[in-house]
């Protein structure tokens, strides 16, 4: 499949995803932060937080999760606003922490066992027709994956437009989003995989293992199976770090050393890293915005600090290429 | 209270698991059905090629049946997920 119909492919199956369920934008909208301490400027610095660490990782060159970094930033700034009590510890660490832990290591399982399946099936086969066999395979894997990364994803901002519709009145607490925030939602995952998404399709399928069309099958096939399962149950999961989870593990199941593990290593200090990065990115920005009181003046200068550091960020950028990951 | 109690108020260790256990089965299963067709593919076509019509008509069913498998285990997978 030509990168360009494949993205396109992706992009679709994506915006699709979007309107499978709305499970985990319940749980973004209801279950980590109590939205009825949630104001307008609180959603505005959770935001903040979320995009400065998401520009810092990029200009670094680190791969971190949107959705941790958007979680992190809502919190933190909730923890700013009101303290520790606006925060539904028990929701936190039972739908985000826990499962943030348990699904890439189920991807890598699943990944790495499907993997070693694959080769004892079909190891002795001419490689010719099992390569063409798999490449097909990847068009439904790839698919699920798209169809996967869209439901839960477009789902936690789903969840967080619904928090600020909640916070302004116009939605009352527990209600899903209106269809419009869905179809939002919806569009803007598919731009932006449309847009965006083949360096991200590059770095995955290049930089952490040399992949064949098998192991792509099964990385694809174990990541689709885990964030599906996951967003029928409401877990708002990093795609980025179950996919990733997924890759490592096909590569693994066929040599430990086809992995590079410097590359994942920069993965996990990301992923550590996210959460708590984005909450103090987001309380500091909650704290900036409340020095011009409570009016749109803060939002306003912080948005125009925030653009002009993002300007330089791009322009330094430009000039000097992202360094190469470890490994 | 234990941490493993601790934890077990906290997260909805049912939901969990049952996720952990779709996860697992889906992701290995249609990864070996599909496997098994691929298999049967590449037998059908190579036992035809040695002009054996019977042995390589049964590898042809065997990757119809794990391919028709396959695309029915993506297709209830989806209609699980959209049944909520």
């Amino acid at each position: 499949m030509a990168p360009r119909v494949a993205v396109g492919f992706a992009a679709v199956l994506n915006f699709v995803g979007a309107f499978i369920s709305l499970e985990v934008a319940a749980t973004i909208a209801s279950d980590v932060v109590d939205a009825g301490v949630v104001t307008p400027l609180v959603i505005f610095a959770g935001l903040v937080g979320a995009i400065t660490w998401n520009l810092i990782t990029w200009f670094f060159g680190l791969p971190s999760s949107s959705s941790h970094a958007l979680i992190g930033g809502v919190v933190g700034s909730v923890v700013a606003a009101v303290g520790f009590e606006g925060v539904m510890g028990e929701g936190v660490l039972g739908k985000v922490l826990i499962p943030a832990l348990v699904a890439p290591t189920v991807a890598f399982l699943v990944g790495g066992g499907a993997i070693i399946i694959c080769y004892r099936v079909v190891g002795r086969q001419r490689p010719g027709p099992v390569t063409r066999g798999f490449r097909m395979g990847q068009v439904v894997s790839g698919g699920m994956l798209a169809l996967a990364h869209g439901t839960n994803d477009a789902q936690k901002t789903m969840g967080v437009i619904a928090l600020a519709l909640i916070a302004n009145g116009d939605l009352a607490q527990g209600s899903d989003p209106p269809f419009w925030v869905v179809v939002s939602a919806a569009t803007a995952i598919a731009l932006g995989t449309y847009t965006g998404g083949w360096r991200i399709i590059k770095t995955m399928g290049t930089r952490i293992i040399k992949m064949d069309s098998a192991q792509g099958f099964s990385a694809q096939g174990a990541g689709a199976a885990v964030i599906l399962a996951s967003s029928h149950y409401g877990f708002p999961l990093s795609t980025t770090h179950v996919i990733s989870g997924g890759v490592m593990g096909a590569g693994a199941g066929k040599r430990l050393s086809a992995v590079r593990w410097g590359v994942a290593g920069n993965i996990v200090t990301a992923w550590l890293l996210t959460l708590p990065m984005a909450a103090a990115i987001g309380a500091l920005a909650y704290g900036l915005t409340q020095l011009f009181g409570d009016g749109a003046v803060g939002p306003v200068v912080i948005s125009a600090a925030g653009l002009a550091l993002t300007a330089v960020m791009f322009a330094r950028r430009i000039r000097e290429p992202a360094p190469a990951p470890a490994g | 209270m234990s941490m493993a109690a601790l934890l077990a108020t906290v997260v909805d260790t049912r939901a969990l698991a049952e996720t952990v256990v779709a996860a697992v089965a889906s992701g290995i299963g249609i990864t070996i059905v599909f496997a098994v067709a691929i298999f049967g593919a590449a037998r059908f076509a190579e036992l035809g090629r040695e002009g054996r019509p019977a042995a390589a008509l049964a590898y042809g069913a065997l990757a119809v049946i794990c391919g028709l498998a396959f695309a029915g285990a993506i297709v209830a997978g989806i209609i699980v997920m959209t049944s909520g």
